[in-house]
C-alpha cells in the first residue's frame, strides 16, 4: 500500500453539518470541522460529548442523518470501501482477537486490507512489541494490546488515522510511546483526528483542538491562540520574605510590567515564577460551564 | 479480493476455533461417543411375543394352535406354576407374560365346564397385550375342545403405510438422525460463541472499518458455519453408516441441515452477551429443533406441532431415505420442507447479524 499524499486534497477530512441521533437522544448535531494533511485536531470533550458518534460516522460504521462527509475528497459513506483502503482506525475498546498472536492479529489484518506477503516484524518494532510478536494477545498486559491496536491502525501506512482515546487508562511508558508514534505519523503526512478527554495530551499533540460538549462543536483553534484568548496574561512571582512567602501576580498587559519582573527576579529570596495561562480545562470550562472529567 | 477477504475471515475463525480447548473436546467427544452409542444400540428387532406355559400335558395343544393361528407368538413351556410364576418374575427368558393352565383343564374342557386358567402378567405390562393374552386362552381352549367359537368372521390385515413385517426398524436405525441433529446442535453452538465472541469484544467493528463489506463478513460467517457444521455430520454419518442408500441424498439433506443450523447459530450468536448467555439462547433453540428426532423413536403419526418445526422435514428425509430406502421423488416433499427451513433460517440469522453488528 503505497501513500498518495501527493494527489490528497486539502482539507484530508471535511466534515459540515453532521447529525446522528440514537432515538431520541441527539449525539452530533451540526457538527463541522476539517482536518489538513500533516495536521493532528484533537477532539476534546467529556465521556457522552459524542467524540466516539463522530469516528463511528469517519469510519462508516454510522450513517450520518443530516450534513456531509468528505475524507481524501471521497464521501462517506458513498465511498466508503475506497476511503475505508486508506483509513487508519485505532478504537477506544482493545478488539482484538486474544486466542491469536500479535503477528497473526497483525498478518489477518493486512490480507482485510488486500496488502500481500506483509511482514508484521518492522511494525511490531515500531511499537515495541518485537520480542512478543508471536504472543498470543490474551497474555499482552494493557499497555501492550494498546501498542498492538496501534499497530494494526498502521498496517496499510493510512493516509488519515482516527484515534480514539489511545492511551486511555494507560501507563505513562505506554501513552508516551503512543504519542511519540503518532506524531511521527502526522510528520510522515497522515491527517489525524485524535479524540481525547486527556487535556495534557490534547494540549501537548495537537495541532488544533476542537471543544465538543453536548453533541456540538463549541470551538476550534490552537491551544495557543485559545490560551491567549481566554487566559489571563500574568506572572506569578513568589519569594520568601524573612519566615514567610510573599506572592505577587504581575499582568503582562499592565503598563510597567515588565520593571515589576525585573525587581521581583532580581530581589533576594526569589522562589518561583509561573506564567499564568489558562489551561485547556480551564478554557473548556469557560465554554461548556463543565469540566471534561464528566 | 472479495473472496480471499471472505477466505482470511474463515481462516481466521477456523483458527480460534481450533483454539478453543471446550469446542475441540465437544467436537471430538461428540464423534467418538455418538458413534460409541450408535454401534452399541441392538440393530435388529425380534417381532415375536414370547409367552411362558405351565402344563407339559398342554404343550403339544398350545404349541399347535398358536403356531396355526397366531402368529407373532412364541411359547416356553414350564414344568409348573411356581417355575412359570418365578420366570414372569424375574423376567427369565424373555417372556412377556405366563398362562398356567390347571392340570385337569383338558378334561374340564372336554366336558364343557370352565376351568380357572390363571394369567401370570408382570407389573407394568400393557392393558392391551393382558386382553391379548386372554383372547389367546379363549383361542386355545376352543382348539383343545374341538369346539369352534360362536362366532368366527374372517378377518384381513391392510397395512397402511410401509408394512415393516419382518422389517422392523431398528433401535440403531431410530437413533441415527437425533444423533445426527445432535451433531449439528453442538456445531450451533460452537458457531454462535465465535459469532458472540465477534460481537462481543467488538472485533466485528474492527473488521467493518477496513474495506470488507458486511455481505463479505456475513458470507465468511456462513461458510465457515455451514462448512463446520457439514463436515462433522458428514464424518459422523460416514461412521454411522448413513450412506449405505443413496448416499449423494443423504449428503443433500445432511448440507440442508448445516445451513438451517447455521441460521440458528447466527441468531443465537446475535444474542448472547457472554458465554453463559449464548449457551442459554442455543439451547433454546436446540430443544426445540430435537424434538423431530426424539419423535422419531416412537411410532405413529407426529403431531402438527411437531411438523410445523423447521427440524421435521430434516428428520423425515434422513429417516426416509437411510430406513425406508426412499428415493429423491419420494423424499422431495421433505426435502422442500427442509430446504424452505433453512433459507428462511439462514436468511433470518445474517439478518439479525448484520443488525447487530451496525449497532456495535
Amino acid at each position: 500500500m503505497t501513500p498518495s499524499f501527493e494527489s490528497a486534497p486539502t482539507p484530508a477530512i471535511d466534515v459540515a453539518g453532521v447529525r446522528f441521533a440514537y432515538g431520541d437522544i441527539v449525539a452530533v448535531d451540526d457538527v463541522s470541522f476539517s482536518v489538513d494533511t500533516g495536521e493532528i485536531l484533537g477532539f476534546l470533550g467529556p465521556n457522552g460529548a459524542g467524540k466516539s458518534t463522530t469516528i463511528k460516522m469517519l469510519t462508516g460504521q454510522l450513517r450520518p442523518e443530516a450534513g456531509n462527509i468528505e475524507i481524501l475528497g471521497m464521501d462517506m459513506p458513498g465511498q466508503r470501501e475506497e476511503i475505508q483502503a486508506r483509513l487508519g482506525v485505532c478504537f477506544e475498546e482493545k478488539n482484538l482477537y486474544l486466542s491469536m498472536t500479535g503477528r497473526e492479529n497483525l498478518v489477518f489484518f493486512a490480507k482485510l486490507f488486500g496488502i500481500r506477503d506483509f511482514e508484521a516484524e518492522p511494525l511490531m518494532e515500531r511499537v515495541g512489541l518485537s520480542a512478543r510478536l508471536d504472543d498470543r494477545v490474551s497474555e499482552y498486559s494493557k499497555g501492550m494490546r494498546q501498542r498492538l491496536m496501534m499497530a494494526r491502525a498502521l498496517i496499510n501506512t493510512p493516509d488519515v488515522l482516527l484515534l480514539d482515546e489511545p492511551t486511555d487508562g494507560l501507563d505513562p511508558v505506554s501513552a508516551i510511546a503512543i504519542r511519540d508514534l503518532i506524531r511521527l505519523e502526522a510528520e510522515r503526512g497522515a491527517a489525524v483526528l485524535l479524540t481525547t478527554h486527556d487535556m495534557h495530551e490534547a494540549d501537548t499533540l495537537s495541532d488544533r483542538v476542537a471543544f465538543i460538549n453536548q453533541g456540538t462543536i463549541l470551538t476550534i483553534d490552537t491551544p495557543d491562540n485559545l490560551k491567549l484568548a481566554f487566559g489571563q496574561r500574568a506572572v506569578r512571582i513568589r519569594t520568601r520574605q524573612g519566615d514567610g512567602v510573599d506572592e505577587q501576580v504581575i499582568p503582562l498587559d499592565e503598563t510597567g510590567a515588565e520593571d515589576r519582573i525585573r525587581d521581583a527576579v532580581s530581589a533576594e529570596g526569589l522562589m518561583t515564577i509561573h506564567t499564568e495561562e489558562a489551561t485547556l480545562e480551564d478554557i473548556f470550562v469557560e465554554f461548556a460551564g463543565r469540566g471534561l472529567a464528566g | 479480493m472479495t473472496g480471499s477477504r471472505i477466505g482470511a475471515i474463515i481462516r481466521k475463525d477456523l483458527r480460534e476455533f481450533s483454539r478453543n480447548r471446550f469446542f475441540v473436546f465437544m467436537t471430538l467427544l461428540g464423534v467418538v461417543a455418538y458413534v460409541a452409542v450408535f454401534w452399541f444400540l441392538p440393530d435388529t428387532v425380534d417381532e415375536t411375543v414370547k409367552i411362558g406355559v405351565s402344563n407339559t400335558v398342554l404343550s403339544t395343544d398350545v404349541g399347535g394352535v398358536t403356531e396355526g393361528g397366531t402368529a407373532g407368538f412364541a411359547l416356553e413351556i414350564y414344568s409348573s406354576e411356581e417355575e412359570l410364576r418365578t420366570a414372569v418374575e424375574e423376567g427369565r427368558d424373555d417372556i412377556v407374560a405366563g398362562i398356567a393352565f390347571p392340570p385337569d383343564f383338558l378334561e374340564a374342557v372336554a366336558a364343557g365346564e370352565s376351568p380357572t386358567v390363571l394369567l401370570l402378567v408382570p407389573a407394568g405390562l400393557p392393558a392391551e397385550i393382558e386382553l391379548l393374552l386372554e383372547g389367546a386362552v379363549s383361542e386355545i381352549a376352543f382348539g383343545i375342545a374341538r369346539v369352534p367359537p360362536p362366532v368366527d368372521p374372517i378377518t384381513e390385515s391392510v397395512v397402511l403405510g410401509t408394512d415393516r413385517t419382518g422389517n422392523q426398524v431398528s433401535l440403531q436405525q431410530q437413533m441415527r438422525p437425533l444423533i445426527l441433529i445432535m451433531v449439528l446442535m453442538v456445531e450451533t453452538f460452537a458457531l454462535s460463541s465465535l459469532v458472540a465472541i465477534e460481537v462481543q469484544q467488538r472485533t466485528a467493528v474492527a473488521v467493518l472499518a477496513t474495506p470488507v463489506r458486511i455481505v463479505d463478513f456475513l458470507a465468511a460467517k456462513g461458510i465457515f458455519g455451514v462448512g463446520l457444521a457439514f463436515s462433522e455430520v458428514a464424518l459422523l454419518g460416514l461412521l454411522i453408516g448413513a450412506f449405505t442408500v443413496n448416499a449423494p441424498a443423504v449428503l443433500v439433506i445432511l448440507l440442508l441441515g448445516a445451513v438451517l443450523v447455521t441460521g440458528f447459530g447466527m441468531i443465537a450468536g446475535s444474542y448472547g452477551r457472554d458465554f453463559m448467555g449464548t449457551l442459554l439462547v442455543s439451547m433454546l433453540f436446540m430443544i426445540p429443533l430435537m424434538i423431530p428426532a426424539f419423535g422419531a423413536l416412537f411410532p405413529g403419526s407426529a403431531p402438527v406441532w411437531v411438523k410445523a418445526l423447521p427440524t421435521y422435514g430434516l428428520v423425515q428425509a434422513i429417516i426416509r431415505v437411510t430406513a425406508d430406502g426412499d428415493s429423491w421423488s419420494q423424499i422431495a416433499p421433505s426435502l422442500l420442507l427442509l430446504a424452505a427451513w433453512g433459507v428462511a433460517a439462514f436468511v433470518a440469522g445474517a439478518f439479525i447479524l448484520r443488525r447487530r453488528v451496525a449497532t456495535l
